[in-house]
């Protein structure tokens, strides 16, 4: 290989324009931009809703699209549950008891301790791609155990990411359904749902016959 | 998409936020994920949109906040994640060549990641998206004079802290030995 020439000393711009002035390929632009393409035309889809009263864990407001369940709200109300769908996916929810049935069947057989599993569709393309395998990985955990914020983190092969975890899981459009409250504390505290509704989590623990005493978990219901 | 004048405003300025966001986070997947979270927000608010003159600079302003949070929130990627474009794996250039390619993409990234968030904003605007000044200060929230001088700091830090790089680090090498 010839050495390079000496020449007069140079910008060291140039080197920076080299590095960030070509941008991205085309290849890359083309794929953010069909995927970007794809996850607006979704947003135009109708929105429905439907409320289950009286649950275990009080009303429960859920929402759909074509693909499947969007959200569901605990301690919420019926205004707030509307406002919080229209502002997310921009446009106002329709009520529609016919679009929710499967799932408020589903949903209010598990809260009476009916049912055991929940078979219902969830929607999680407007999900940034990290939340969605948090939330995935949520989903892989078996009713009547729980696993730690560091498990989670360490099962996405981010061992140091148990606060972005934390995170992920306190987006999650769709509790119960993706069972969120199964991620604990290393000592077994509850820690968090709904941001201070960890009553909630302590009896839709319960629920799946995980032992608790006040907001612990107690020796049984192993934290892995 | 209902809305035929939001499709066109995708159509005409999505490659155009992508470069951008590419350029600021140096990852394909996090400017991909970005730019998503860009257009579904300004998909959120057109329908309040007031005013619809500045759409490109409004875009601009979005992607660059969120931008900023998600650099916020995540803690930076390891360089050895960014991949390398066509350009820089070149299969003509000898292995050395390459590694020296690695070397100084590493290099020119890391200096520009520690430039504050302001300048280095700036610095793509100006120089390599090509807005005007004005552009510039309406969608960082400063004034003209201000997007200037972030653009000439931004510039003499990186002359400073990239004064040694090998001039034959930067020449063109595509065409063999």
């Amino acid at each position: 290989m010839r050495r390079p020439k000496m020449g007069p000393k140079m910008d060291p711009m140039r080197a920076v324009d080299r590095v960030l002035g070509p941008g991205p390929d085309e290849a890359l632009t083309a794929a953010a931009r069909a995927r970007l393409t794809a996850i607006l035309h979704e947003q135009a889809a109708p929105v429905y809703y439907d409320v289950l009263p009286d649950s275990l864990l009080g009303t429960v407001y859920l929402a759909a699209g074509d693909r499947g369940l969007l959200a569901v709200g605990l301690a919420t109300d019926e205004t707030r549950f509307v406002r919080r769908i229209a502002e997310q996916h921009g446009r106002r929810p329709v009520r529609s008891p016919l679009h929710l049935q499967e799932a408020r069947r589903q949903l209010q057989a598990y809260l009476c301790g009916e049912r055991s599993v929940l078979d219902v569709e969830v929607d999680l393309s407007g999900v940034s791609p990290f939340h969605r395998e948090v939330l995935e990985a949520a989903r892989r955990i078996p009713r009547g155990s729980v696993v730690s914020y560091g498990e989670m983190a360490k099962r996405l092969h981010r061992p140091h990411a148990g606060r972005a975890v934390g995170q992920a899981l306190a987006h999650n459009p769709v509790p119960i359904l993706i069972p969120c409250h199964r991620v604990v504390s290393a000592g077994g505290r509850l820690q968090g749902y709904l941001g201070d509704r960890i009553g909630l989590k302590a009896k839709l623990l319960k629920l799946e016959g995980v032992p608790m005493a006040g907001d612990r978990i107690v020796v049984g219901g192993r934290v892995s | 998409m209902p809305d035929p004048t939001f499709e066109a405003l995708v159509e005409r300025h999505s490659a155009e936020i992508h470069a951008y966001l590419w350029r600021l986070l140096h990852d394909p997947e996090m400017a991909s994920d970005v730019l998503q979270d860009t257009f579904l927000r300004a998909w959120r608010a057109f329908p309040r949109l007031n005013h619809r003159d500045h759409l490109r600079a409004w875009l601009y302003t979005i992607a660059t906040n969120r931008a900023r949070s998600l650099q916020r929130a995540h803690a930076r990627r390891e360089m050895s994640q960014i991949g390398l474009s066509d350009e820089l794996s070149d299969p003509c250039a000898s292995v050395a060549a390459q590694a020296a390619d690695r070397d100084l993409r590493s290099r020119v990234l890391a200096a520009v990641d520690r430039l504050p968030a302001k300048q280095r904003q700036a610095l793509v605007l100006r120089r390599y998206q090509e807005l005007g000044y004005d552009e510039i200060a309406a969608i960082m929230g400063g004034s003209m004079e201000a997007a200037r001088t972030n653009v000439h700091l931004a510039q003499e830090r990186l002359r400073m802290w990239l004064s040694d790089v090998d001039e034959g680090q930067t020449s063109e090498r595509r065409g063999g030995q």
